[in-house]
């Protein structure tokens, strides 16, 4: 393992069973990414990208296969996966996913009042992940109803830095967005890769987003192969 | 601490559907208070009814052998009764005087039966008293006399101006004209146990009768020893009290002149020891009724059993309760009671359903919040405490609403729910029921209820024919106990959910 190896993922399956029989999203996955680095993984709907990504952020169990985050195992039954979540990865969703009714403001500060960071540190902090992705002034104040797509989806890439992950996990970050505003978007995570030094991991069926990662992986019926490898 | 503020905040900033839910939660929570401050309501009165009424027992010769009796005098002549009397030996004599009047032995023997609290012997006597006019005879016998029945002696043959009534009992102060307010202690005092024990010939009398008679305490009157003639058949009696009439005080402040501001029927009353009213009625070892409170109206039935096996088959004595009046003041007070439990059960079921819905609804509506909650770092317990925060802030705005608004509609709720014939069976009591003008002529009348004017039974019945729904800290407390169910159920939803939820599945929802 290198030094800037921050994930890596060895032979991880993961099935789920269907009234069919079972379906292997995952199958057999291994691959690596470092620290200030952007990997793309892309591939059409449903080959498993997404569930590849929640199986490295925790939030599904595979059958079999190693992950390992920071030295890490997040599969050992010992694993605190709570607090690996809001210690060591940050989440991007397609539909933003922010809480309805709290502010921008608020939704920023929320995984690090989950962590137990006292409140001034937490609104100075929050104030300037907005600030920095360009959210301020009265949008601070706003909720997600009253603010656009690009902003929805800014103020939800602070919240994935509130508490300064080392990997960033990106789930069709511009699906939901116009061109512009998802050039935007990649433009801020590839930032954040360049200069936090963060590890980000983008899920796209978006070819175009290869262009400005680091790494890339195509995956198909849950099997990955890196792209011009 | 952190998640019971997400969970305010969630509560406020949710405000529009918490709403909906804190007005169905305050209508049937306003419901259920109400129904449960008319139970509390109802079960505190008949508590007090308890204490007063239900309680209480005599044991006398029944009604049913008087009226034989009566009805077998009334046959007779009045020479028939005359040579009867002549031809009597003194053991019948006795007997006949008697005929009414329970022996002592078994009133004593009764009073140490289970659950009773305190024992009476009272004897009630008429005696002739020398030197002093009963108004109230005198003008029955003007009426008579000019009457068209003047030939009609009757049984009323054996009296004349000068009997007074005398009510005999062990302790003054215990006699129930005076426990009950009718009359009053204005003069010296009542006499006593030790009085009775040693047979001291003691006596109170009226104010108007001691003024007209220019009589006052210390003095003496004599009274005549009933069926003996000649030296000795006279017994002085002292002067220990002057008691008033309240009733007819009460008449006399009100009426402004005429006929019935000097009637005072009452005032031709004389109280003494039951041992001095035996020997002026030459009845020794015989009372016209035992007297006694027991614990409670649950006793009745022991207390029946009880006095049956202690008189066997006789018919001749009665143990007559205040059973019925308890019955017809708590009865309605059960029933609105029970009403209320039902529509409180109802109510309790209906807050718990809708809590349930509105949380299903709710939490099912902000899955992907829980998914979003779990997939930032939050663990179960701090997403579990956020909700069940909001549900008990939800249920604590209802409950409180509902508590003022039960405040105000809770006396209704009691109007409505007490039955309508409560105020019939009032009415019934105050023209001619226990305790009216015509107690002493009702023989199912009982002593507690005191003899002519009582106060006693029909103003109870005036209290409990209204359901006074005041607000009580218990019903406070058990609006807690409440609020702690029924957010309780609210939080199964949530807690259900959320332990089952998979984020994963939640978030991969477009």
């Amino acid at each position: 393992m290198s030094e800037r190896e921050i994930l890596k993922v060895e032979d991880v399956s993961k099935t789920f069973q269907v009234k069919a029989g079972g379906v292997t999203a995952v199958d057999s996955v291994s691959f690596t990414a470092n620290k200030g680095e952007v990997t793309t993984i892309v591939g059409p709907s449903g080959s498993g990208k997404t569930t590849l990504l929640y199986v490295v952020g925790s939030l599904e169990k595979p059958e079999s296969g190693e992950i390992t985050v920071s030295g890490q195992d997040i599969l050992d039954p010992g694993t605190d996966l709570v607090r690996y979540r809001r210690k060591n990865v940050g989440f991007v969703f397609q539909f933003f996913n922010l809480i309805p009714a709290l502010t921008a403001l608020e939704n920023v500060m929320l995984p690090m009042d989950l962590a137990g960071v006292p409140l001034e540190q937490q609104r100075k902090r929050a104030s300037e992940l907005l600030d920095r992705m360009e959210v301020g002034g009265r949008l601070l104040k706003a909720r997600p109803n009253k603010m656009s797509g690009g902003e929805n989806q800014r103020v939800a890439i602070a919240r994935a830095l509130a508490n300064d992950p080392d990997v960033i996990l990106a789930d069709e970050p511009t699906g939901n967005l116009d061109t512009a505003t998802g050039k935007t978007v990649i433009d801020i995570l590839t930032g954040l890769a360049g200069e936090n030094g963060n590890c980000v991991i983008i899920v796209t069926h978006d070819e175009s987003i290869i262009g400005v990662s680091n790494r890339a992986f195509h995956m198909t019926d849950g099997r990955l192969s890196e792209i011009g490898a | 601490m952190r998640s019971f503020h997400r969970g305010f905040r969630s509560f406020r900033r949710n405000y529009a559907r918490n709403l909906i839910v804190v007005v169905l939660l305050f209508v049937c929570l306003t419901f259920s208070m109400s129904m449960l401050a008319v139970k509390l309501a109802a079960d505190n009165q008949v508590d007090k009814i308890k204490q007063t009424v239900g309680n209480y027992g005599e044991i006398k010769v029944s009604s049913d052998y008087q009226m034989k009796q009566f009805q077998a005098e009334r046959q007779k002549s009045a020479a028939e009764r005359a040579a009867e009397a002549r031809s009597m030996t003194p053991e019948q004599e006795l007997a006949n005087r008697t005929q009414d009047l329970v022996p002592e032995t078994m009133t004593d023997k009764f009073s140490k039966a289970a659950y009773i609290k305190t024992y009476d012997k009272v004897l009630s006597a008429r005696v002739q008293v020398t030197g002093l006019t009963n108004t109230n005879l005198q003008k029955l016998f003007q009426l008579r006399e000019s009457g068209p029945q003047e030939q009609e002696a009757g049984p009323m043959g054996n009296l004349n101006q000068n009997t007074f009534f005398f009510q005999g009992n062990t302790n003054g102060a215990s006699a129930s004209d005076f426990t009950t307010g009718a009359k009053k202690l204005v003069q010296g005092k009542l006499f006593t146990y030790d009085d009775y024990k040693n047979a001291n010939p003691v006596v109170v009398i009226e104010k108007n009768l001691a003024d007209q008679n220019n009589l006052k305490i210390g003095d003496t009157v004599e009274a005549q020893v009933s069926g003996q003639t000649g030296v000795g058949s006279y017994m002085e009696l002292k002067i220990t009290g002057i008691y008033e009439t309240v009733q007819a005080e009460q008449q006399n402040q009100s009426t402004s002149a005429g006929v019935m501001a000097n009637f005072n029927p009452a005032g031709n009353s004389f109280y003494a020891p039951t041992s001095v009213v035996q020997k002026l009625n030459t009845t020794p070892g015989y009372v016209s009724l035992g007297s006694y409170y027991f614990g409670s109206v649950g006793d009745t039935a022991a207390l029946n059993r009880a006095f049956k096996t202690e008189v066997g088959s006789t018919k001749k004595y009665e143990f007559a309760t205040d059973l019925s009046d308890y019955q017809a003041i708590a009865d309605p007070l059960l029933k609105a009671r029970n009403t209320s439990v039902i529509g409180l059960a109802g109510a309790l079921g209906a807050c718990a359903l809708i809590i349930l819905l509105a949380m299903v609804i709710i939490v099912s509506g902000r899955t992907r919040e829980l998914g979003v909650l779990k997939a930032i770092g939050s663990t179960d317990r701090q997403v579990i405490v956020q909700y069940a925060f909001e549900v008990l802030c939800i249920c604590l705005v209802a409950v409180i609403m509902a508590m003022g608004a039960t405040a105000l509609i809770g006396q209704s709720m009691g109007n409505w729910l007490l039955p309508k014939s409560q105020k019939t069976s009032q009415q019934s009591s105050m023209e001619g029921g226990p305790g009216g003008p015509m107690r002493m002529f009702n023989p199912n009348s009982l002593y507690k209820e005191g003899s002519q004017f009582s106060l006693g039974a029909s103003s109870q019945k005036q209290q409990a024919a209204k359901l006074n729904v005041v607000y009580r800290g218990s019903l406070f407390l058990y609006g807690i106990l409440i609020l702690v169910g029924i957010s309780l159920v609210g939080m199964a939803i949530p807690v259900f959910w959320i332990i089952r939820l998979r984020p994963a599945r939640v978030l991969s929802m477009e």
